[in-house]
């Protein structure tokens, strides 16, 4: 990752992101022409929806507390060389397990907190485990049984709570979490949580950890020149193990954040498509903990957007969906790279 | 009672058949590319958004073959957007597959909203489905068993005769050969002069044909109608046979079937009681259970290979099993 760090290179990525970026946002706005609405209108709705005042940016960074945890979950994967597609439901469950504690136990305020999350953390990593351990021991590639798990978390996730925990009375929700579980709320007016920060430290202490512990630097290795990393004798499987596991327990701990913080119970389909979107930010970012902070704000900044576009126009808040996919397919395409072979040994994921 | 117990199987049969034949199309779409060599997420958003402009199709020109003919059109126009990022521009077909499967997602129901007013679905509204194929002089030969070949929609048979059809393309075919070789050995293809661009092009058109069938069939087929992300994973599923089948039109099929079984059983077992939220994640948990045991009974002869090659070779194994998702088996 070095020559990704220095200015020439970061250079050329920034310009070949922008570039990409100019490319995605035009064809979004031929899209958005197609069904019958002023693009520019659009995306003024967009920025005013998401900025718009103090309240709107509270809301922006709110839908990008789930986004920024989950990006650094799948740039955990991503550095290792593993493609956790698998986010969305380690969120699920995470969410499930922490919204558990916070209503079937009683404990003392603080400690309420960290039990429900470290049960969150552990539902991610143990939903993770299995399909990681196929992975390393034989090589079941990881993108399709993450996929395929999402769909059964999902799935369980919500006959848990409607079939064992619904609040009697409730819609397909558990009975709200007890007040000590709540995560304490930055501002009066919003439901923004120490969320926030304990995804930006998160980030800061993930960067950290790659650029400067040797273990970073063996998963870095692992993940870009596997064999390499084995002939310096690192222990491949278990570093890749690792690697997943952590990237499930983080996506885990964004569900639990999501569910303490925000819902204070769990709904079926509390958290839809964070999974994903913190993948898309983590490629936008090339992977990059510190990247992925701006990359989840723009995200998040879209979605918060999305909700005064569909009450100010007649567009579906999907639309923000679709020029989050024109964008990384725009950057995938990698369209600055004229030249190839200087990165290619950099590259893991061709992005 | 005896009879009602066979009655009961044949329904079973006829549904699994039915539930068999969407993931089979999509499947052996994919089986093109997978032995092209290009690992291809991006089925689910191709039946996906096939699935929508068939609906769409369908009422515009008031028949279900322009419904079929607009919906396998917009599945190729993803399957072209996908050959030329991944084949042309080098991008990661991960990246790429999932990117155009987010697209889909988004876009159905960005344009259902814009063109119809609603969320969730649409239905009536002047859909027209497929006909219904009735094979003359079935009943009066076969009896009650008539409907186990007679009575389906006609891209339920087009997916079963694909299979031998497949099976010859590869084994017979200049074209199926070279699909092959370019998946296998691309160096091989290259000193033979075979444009290794051209036939992956042409293995992720077809991919993107079959798998438009398959979307169509999805919303013009049994249900006439269509719902927000109807495509629910069986893109994904027929990704997971393709890993373990490894694009063999006749492992396709067996798997296929097996998640058509799957599929038809859960159906059946909601209308038992049992709960409906576990027995709808049945297909998914028996797609992934397969690809865990398959991957898991391949290991025999993937250490018998690194044995071969070298003593300590065996924990070089996860390395080299790497390079299936990894950019770099691809030169």
């Amino acid at each position: 990752m070095k020559t990704a760090l220095l200015p020439d290179g970061l250079i050329r990525t920034l310009t070949g992101q922008a570039l990409a970026f100019l490319v995605a946002l035009s064809l979004g706005a031929v899209i958005i022409l197609l069904i019958d609405e002023n693009p520019v209108t659009v995306f003024t709705t967009l920025m005013r929806g998401a900025f718009g005042d103090a309240e709107k940016i509270a809301g922006t960074l709110l839908q990008t507390t789930p986004i920024l945890i989950c990006g650094i979950a799948a740039c955990i994967g991503l550095r290792g060389g593993m493609f956790n597609v698998g986010i969305e439901g380690q969120l699920f469950l995470g969410g499930f397990a922490a919204a558990w504690v916070g209503f079937a136990f009683a404990l003392p305020p603080v400690l309420h907190v960290l039990v429900a999350i470290a049960c969150a953390v552990l539902a991610g990593a143990a939903w993770v485990a299995i399909p990681a351990f196929f992975r390393v021991r034989y090589g079941t590639n990881e993108v399709v049984s993450t996929i395929l798990a999402n769909y059964i978390a999902t799935l369980l996730t919500s006959y848990f709570t409607i079939f064992l925990f619904k609040r009697p009375g409730g819609w397909s929700e558990t009975p709200p979490i007890l007040p000590s579980a709540y995560l304490p709320e930055l501002f009066s007016f919003s439901r923004l949580n120490i969320g926030l920060l304990i995804g930006l430290f998160l980030a800061i202490a993930t960067a950290a950890f790659f650029r400067w512990a040797s273990t970073g630097y063996a998963v870095t290795m692992v993940g870009s020149a596997p064999k390499f990393a084995e002939y310096g004798g690192i222990n491949v499987r278990k570093v890749g193990f690792g690697v997943l596991l952590a990237s499930g327990a983080v996506g885990g701990l964004a569900g639990g954040i999501e569910t303490l913080g925000v819902h204070h119970r769990f709904m079926e389909g509390f958290a839809p498509g964070f999974g994903f979107d913190g993948l898309i930010a983590a490629l936008l970012a090339n992977g990059s903990p510190i990247g992925t902070i701006i990359t989840a704000l723009f995200f998040g900044a879209l979605r918060a957007g999305s909700l005064l576009l569909e009450v100010d126009t007649t567009a579906s808040r999907e639309i923000i969906t679709v020029i989050q996919a024109l964008i990384i397919l725009a950057v995938s395409a990698d369209l600055m790279m004229r030249r190839r072979g200087d990165r290619t040994g950099e590259r893991r994921w061709k992005f | 009672m005896e009879v009602l117990s066979t009655i009961f199987n044949v329904a079973l049969i006829v549904a699994t058949i039915r539930t068999t034949a969407p993931i089979l199309l999509v499947a052996l779409g994919g089986s093109f590319t997978t032995k092209a060599g290009i690992f291809n997420i991006g089925l689910e958003g191709q039946m996906l958004i096939a699935a929508f402009f068939a609906v769409l199709g369908s009422i515009w020109t008031g028949s279900s073959l322009g419904g079929l003919v607009i919906g396998v059109a917009a599945a190729l126009v993803f399957a072209l957007v996908f050959a030329v990022l991944v084949i042309s521009f080098r991008a990661n077909e991960v990246v790429v597959g999932l990117a155009l499967n987010i697209l889909a997602g988004g876009m159905t129901v960005s344009l259902m909203k814009a063109i119809f007013g609603t969320r969730g679905s649409i239905v009536g509204r002047g859909i027209v489905g497929l006909p219904k194929v009735h094979i003359p002089g079935a009943r009066d030969l076969l009896g009650p068993y008539a409907q186990l070949i007679s009575g389906y929609t006609p891209l339920i048979y087009v997916a079963f005769i694909a299979v031998p059809l497949l099976v010859l393309i590869y084994g017979r075919t200049r074209l199926g050969l070279y699909i092959r070789v370019v998946g296998e050995k691309p160096e091989a293809a290259e000193a033979l002069g075979i444009s290794i661009v051209k036939v992956r092009y042409i293995a992720a058109l077809l991919c993107g044909l079959l798998a438009g069938l398959a979307g169509a069939h999805m919303s013009l087929g049994y249900i006439t109608m269509f719902t927000e992300n109807m495509s629910s994973g069986r893109g994904f599923m027929a990704v997971a046979i393709l890993i373990f089948s490894g694009g063999d039109p006749w492992r396709v099929l067996a798997g296929c079937l097996l998640f058509g079984f799957a599929d038809s059983l859960s159906l059946r077992l909601q209308t038992f009681g049992f709960p409906s939220y576990l027995v709808l994640a049945v297909p998914y948990a028996v797609a992934l259970t397969a690809l865990f045991a398959l991957s898991w009974k391949a290991r025999p002869k993937f250490i018998r290979e690194t044995i071969e090659t070298m003593q300590r070779a065996l924990s070089i194994h996860p390395a080299k099993s790497e390079t299936p998702d990894a950019p770099s088996n691809r030169s």
